[in-house]
């Protein structure tokens, strides 16, 4: 709750400091609150008691217990990577930086809703910022025709499926009686299979969520999206947004609908076979970069489907190590890209030519990232596969994770054309500039990657 | 009487929906859509909710409306839409679109509805009541949708503002 609050103080704040002109201040104030906001969720850890909001008690809205804290602390890491990032990124938008990173504090705090709820209500509302934020910063290239197309697309598809959402919801409260979850648990656990109304409704909701994850078949507006928005707001998009999605769907396939199992785990398992299909298969043939790594998402949504489906063995943790590796991957491919995207005024792979001659140091660090993604040991991402592969066949569902093994192979394939293009192709003699702080997250972001693939302890135990 | 007014309302509103869809002019659409916003208040009112009621009135048919109104006015909109959508895609949607009303309709036919107590008070949908809750048990949510509000208007100025160059 408090970890809330003092996001929701830090955006007020950055405002403020447009009003008092103090914008060369503000990324440090920013990572100088993250770092206040981290150790405030870290106290909330040991802290089991009743949310008390305003003198009263908020419990049914809001619950703070072991996994939203764990998820909040990854959230806010990424949300500092950033937040580095985005001081030279926004180098020539001054007058607009307060505005683009207030809303990124905010997607925070969404996303932090996200983590945490305990009821429909709020479920609704931390998606809504979440998404209504991104439609803005999708879209905030006014000039380029490419985000007003990207911001334009996710705005109608997004609202849509949040009409959907809301359909769901509506069914669910007719049904069950009430918006808290664990309420709507004991309804499932009883009725729900008995009740078609419920099984509609949780369909829906369902149907809501694999698209803001962007799953097939609802996966339509993410290359796109990816491909138009600016760079930073689709690296935001991919890491933080994504794996908070992820918590909030496992948190209401956990605390929601365990009861009805047997409906969900059938749809899960279509739609997790489709994407990790669809989106290894088609990520084959992207020469754009950010196309690429918006299929390469595609591929491991289907992945982190495989832990929401694994719920019988609390497959919180591996959820949990799984997004974790995913953002610190994605981040590090990213702040190698940004710079060289705006050195080279290019987005496709071809960009990263003859990198490994120029920069060898930064060419490794892209190497480090993408072999990662691609699940290749000791990396961490190696690691967050195999646990959730192990989590599924736990589970009984070992097809599907033969399955998700083979398109992870076919994956490593896409994944080196980025190598490959770095280290054997000559490429043109254009100079990179790369500011320390992109270095500086890359590095973290690369060095984390192997202590987690070193020693997964200290993330894989927490939940 | 209850009865008949609700029917008649409904008639209308599914009327009026329908002329919506399939309406080719825009700003046919708009008023119909209007005028099927105002008979949804009806029904808030047959239900007792006076308080949702009027704010449906307020925001959709007099706040959002008008805005839409205008833009169709304003940008010329007026003309029928070219369809470029092609035979496969139509037939692709009316399915797709055409089983999820079956499912809709079918769950919704074969539900068996629990009991719930209705409140004996009348007062229920009133504005104080409404009130009541909103600053007690929903005071959280409450307050974090103001985040969003916020978050919303910050998108507008930075959508909208001109530009100092």
């Amino acid at each position: 709750m408090n970890t809330l609050i003092y996001t929701a103080g830090l955006g007020m704040v950055c405002l403020a400091m447009e009003i008092l002109d103090l914008r060369k201040l503000l990324v440090p104030v920013i990572l100088l609150g993250l770092a206040v906001i981290f150790g405030v969720n870290l106290m909330s850890w040991a802290d089991s008691g009743p949310v008390i909001f305003a003198g009263l008690d908020m419990s049914s809205m809001l619950l703070v217990d072991h996994f939203s804290v764990a998820f909040n602390g990854v959230l806010i890491v990424a949300a500092a990577f950033l937040f580095a990032m985005s001081h030279d990124f926004y180098k020539d938008e001054q007058h607009h930086l307060s505005d683009y990173l207030t809303i990124i504090v905010f997607i925070l705090c969404g996303a932090m809703v996200l983590t945490s709820y305990s009821n429909l209500v709020m479920m609704f509302l931390g998606i809504e910022i979440v998404s209504i934020s991104l439609y803005i910063l999708a879209g905030s290239r006014r000039h380029d025709l490419r985000s007003n197309e990207a911001g334009m697309k996710y705005f109608l598809m997004g609202s849509f499926a949040s009409a959907v959402l809301l359909f769901g919801i509506t069914l669910l409260y007719g049904a069950s009686g009430s918006f808290k979850l664990t309420e709507i648990a004991s309804y499932a656990a009883t009725y729900g299979m008995d009740s078609p109304m419920f099984l509609v409704g949780s369909l829906l909701v369902v149907c809501a969520f694999l698209f803001k994850v962007a799953a097939v078949p609802f996966h339509f507006w993410s290359p796109d999206v990816y491909e138009g928005s600016p760079s930073l707001v689709t690296t935001l998009m991919a890491t933080l947004v994504k794996v908070s999605f992820f918590a909030a769907f496992y948190r209401l396939m956990s605390s929601g609908f365990a009861g009805i199992d047997p409906h969900t785990s059938t749809i899960l398992v279509i739609v997790a076979a489709a994407t990790m299909i669809v989106g290894n298969l088609v990520a084959l043939k992207q020469i754009n970069f950010k196309r690429l790594l918006a299929y390469s998402g595609i591929a491991h949504a289907g992945y982190m489907l495989l832990a929401i489906l694994s719920l019988k063995t609390n497959s919180a943790s591996a959820l949990l190590f799984y997004g974790a590796t995913y953002i610190l991957a994605t981040i590090g491919a990213f702040a190698v890209a940004l710079p060289v995207f705006s050195s080279t005024g290019k987005e496709t792979i071809d960009a990263f030519d003859g990198l490994g001659r120029k920069k060898p140091f930064i060419a490794g660090m892209l190497t480090l990232s993408m072999l990662s993604l691609a699940g290749i040991p000791p990396l961490a991402g190696f690691l967050g596969k195999y646990y959730i592969f192990s989590e599924a066949i736990h589970n009984g569902y070992v097809a599907i994770t033969l399955l998700a093994v083979i398109t992870s192979i076919i994956g490593v394939y896409y994944y080196f054309k980025v190598i490959l293009a770095m280290y054997t192709k000559a490429g043109e003699d254009t100079e990179i500039q790369f500011p320390m702080l992109y270095s500086i997250v890359g590095i973290i972001c690369v060095a984390l990657s192997i202590l987690l693939g070193l020693w997964p302890g200290g993330l894989m135990g927490l939940l | 009487m209850n009865q008949l007014i609700f029917i008649s309302l409904s008639t209308l509103t599914i009327v009026s929906a329908l002329f919506m869809v399939f309406s080719r002019k825009p700003m046919y659409s708009v008023l119909s859509l209007i005028f099927c916003f105002f008979t949804v208040a009806g029904h808030y009112i047959l239900l007792n909710a006076q308080f949702l009621a009027i704010t449906h009135v307020i925001v959709y048919a007099g706040a959002i409306m008008v805005l839409f109104l205008f833009v169709v006015m304003l940008l010329n909109l007026n003309t029928v839409a070219d369809q470029i959508k092609t035979m496969g895609f139509r037939v692709a949607a009316m399915i797709g679109a055409g089983m999820l009303f079956l499912v809709l309709l079918a769950s919704l036919k074969s539900t068996t509805l629990g009991t719930f107590s209705f409140p004996e008070d009348n007062g229920m949908g009133m504005v104080e009541h409404v009130g009541m809750r909103l600053f007690t048990d929903y005071l959280l949510p409450f307050e974090i949708s103001s985040i969003l509000f916020l978050s919303a208007m910050i998108g507008a100025v930075l959508l909208a503002k001109k530009e100092k160059r």
